[in-house]
């Protein structure tokens, strides 16, 4: 089988994906404006009954830890934050692809999920203490879609994570991604961008999860958002949340002090951060999902 | 089998025949394994930070989170067993500490852990016989009882021990 067999059949494997939700992409739409409007992202969860459902048990979950019962959907975004919101929504619709257990990586399902929201939370904290000077909402959304391309790849992968670590310890690749293309002719940002077409993401999006590990490569008007996913990649990668075998093994852009400022004690109050609010909402939705309706 | 599991900037003892203590991808972080042969008892901390002054409401709810207040924390935690409250008599062994691909450095919070752990340390006069510290991978870790051996894991590799 040669690797343009191996791509051709990856990027079937992207076009039959599950479409997104409409209510995830209008979501998407909306919050990649940045003067919208928190009513429009209320219309939207309204106009949704399982949503709504969702969003309600996540605000209400013990991990969130209120006091009193919320049972407006106004407060419940007010409360989570439009991001976790939207979180919810990608996490619903795309459920099949973020809990596959990525066995071409040697790692278990959900680990993807968690990875993912990881690097959104961590990315959200990083445009907001680097003053990357955009929406760090939107940040949190590009995190949590940036490693989506993985999900069509593992599959192909299976047995190679062993002798991809060892190319790359001995500089025969310079990274995790660059095996991934030797080896399949395609890397996980591509099916990524595959998938994102697909789903007619807006163009941030895309370019994110097409550069987030050479942020240099993407647009300059996008360049802040993509340097805020590859630390905040990195960061969840730190944290001992990655997915598998190429956890750490991407280099880091140092070139991210021209849209960030970043001190390094910045850095650790971020690190901590992170910690606690990942704790807090991948708890509750989890917990959301575990209770019976 | 009782086996501990620890999250980040969570700290445990054990002397249970059988028992483990356990901790799951450290990246960054740093594990701080404490042996005690005389007293057959094994600890473990899972150092996120160097310092606590940064946050100080975290140190307080969660004193493992760093190094300065993690090891005496440990240490205390280990007299509760019976062990030396200076750690007197004690193994030492250290591992994680994982580093980010940077030309430059700045992100080096994995060495400035691995530091800081071995700062704390000498203080109380303690070194470590053995390390498996830095390098580009995670490692979930344990550390048994009856043996004191420790054993390291991480996806793609095979299994190793310290
Ligand atoms: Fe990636
Ligand atoms: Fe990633």
């Amino acid at each position: 089988m040669t690797d343009k067999n191996i791509r051709e059949r990856i990027v079937e494997e992207v076009k039959k994906a599950p479409m997104l939700s409409i209510s995830a992409s209008k979501l998407m739409e909306i919050t990649a404006q940045v003067d919208h409007e928190t009513t429009e992202v209320v219309d939207v969860v309204m106009h949704d009954s399982n949503l709504t459902a969702r969003v309600l048990k996540v605000v209400n979950s013990a991990a969130f830890g209120l006091m009193s019962p919320v049972t407006t959907i106004e407060r419940a975004v007010t409360l989570l934050g439009e991001r976790v919101v939207v979180g919810i929504a990608i996490g619903d619709s795309a459920g099949q692809l973020f809990n596959k257990a990525l066995t071409g990586y040697e790692s278990a399902g959900g680990e993807l999920w968690k990875h993912d929201l990881r690097a959104a939370i961590a990315s959200r904290q990083v445009a907001v203490h680097g003053k990357a000077g955009i929406s760090a909402d939107f940040a949190f959304t590009a995190g949590l879609l940036h490693d989506i391309g993985k999900a069509f790849l593992s599959d192909f992968m299976e047995g190679t994570a062993g002798p991809i670590l060892e190319q790359i310890e001995n500089n025969q690749a310079t990274d995790y991604l660059e095996s991934e293309s030797e080896l399949l002719g395609i890397n996980h940002t591509e099916a990524g961008l595959i998938l994102a077409e697909y789903w007619s993401l807006p163009e941030p999006l895309k370019v994110v999860i097409h550069h987030h590990h050479h942020p240099d490569q993407a647009p300059e008007e996008f360049k802040a958002l993509t340097y805020c996913v590859h630390l905040g990649d990195i960061i969840a990668m730190m944290g001992g949340c990655g997915t598998g075998s190429d956890t750490l093994q991407y280099n880091l852009d140092p070139e991210y002090i021209r849209y960030l400022d970043l001190s390094p004690t910045q850095l650790a109050e971020v690190l901590l951060e992170v910690d606690e609010e990942f704790a807090k909402v991948s708890g509750s939705i989890a917990e959301s999902k575990e209770s019976p309706r | 089998m009782s086996q501990l599991i620890l999250g980040v900037g969570d700290l445990g003892a054990s002397k249970t025949s059988g028992g483990s203590v356990k901790t799951f991808a450290l990246g960054s972080c740093v594990s701080v394994l404490l042996l005690d042969p005389k007293v057959r008892a094994v600890g473990m901390v899972h150092v996120a930070l160097p310092e606590s002054k940064i946050n100080q409401t975290k140190a307080q709810s969660k004193p493992g989170y760093f190094a300065d207040t993690g090891i005496p924390t440990l240490l205390q935690e280990m007299a509760k067993l019976g062990c030396n409250p200076r750690g007197q008599g004690m193994i030492v062994k250290l591992c994680g500490g994982a580093n980010v691909m940077d030309p430059n450095d700045t992100f080096n919070i994995g060495k400035r852990n691995a530091l800081a752990v071995k700062k704390v340390l000498w203080k109380y006069g303690m070194g470590a016989v053995s390390e498996d510290l830095g390098g580009n991978f995670s490692r979930t870790v344990t550390v048994f009882v009856d043996t004191g051996d420790v054993l390291l894991s991480s996806p793609g590799r095979p299994d190793w021990k310290l």
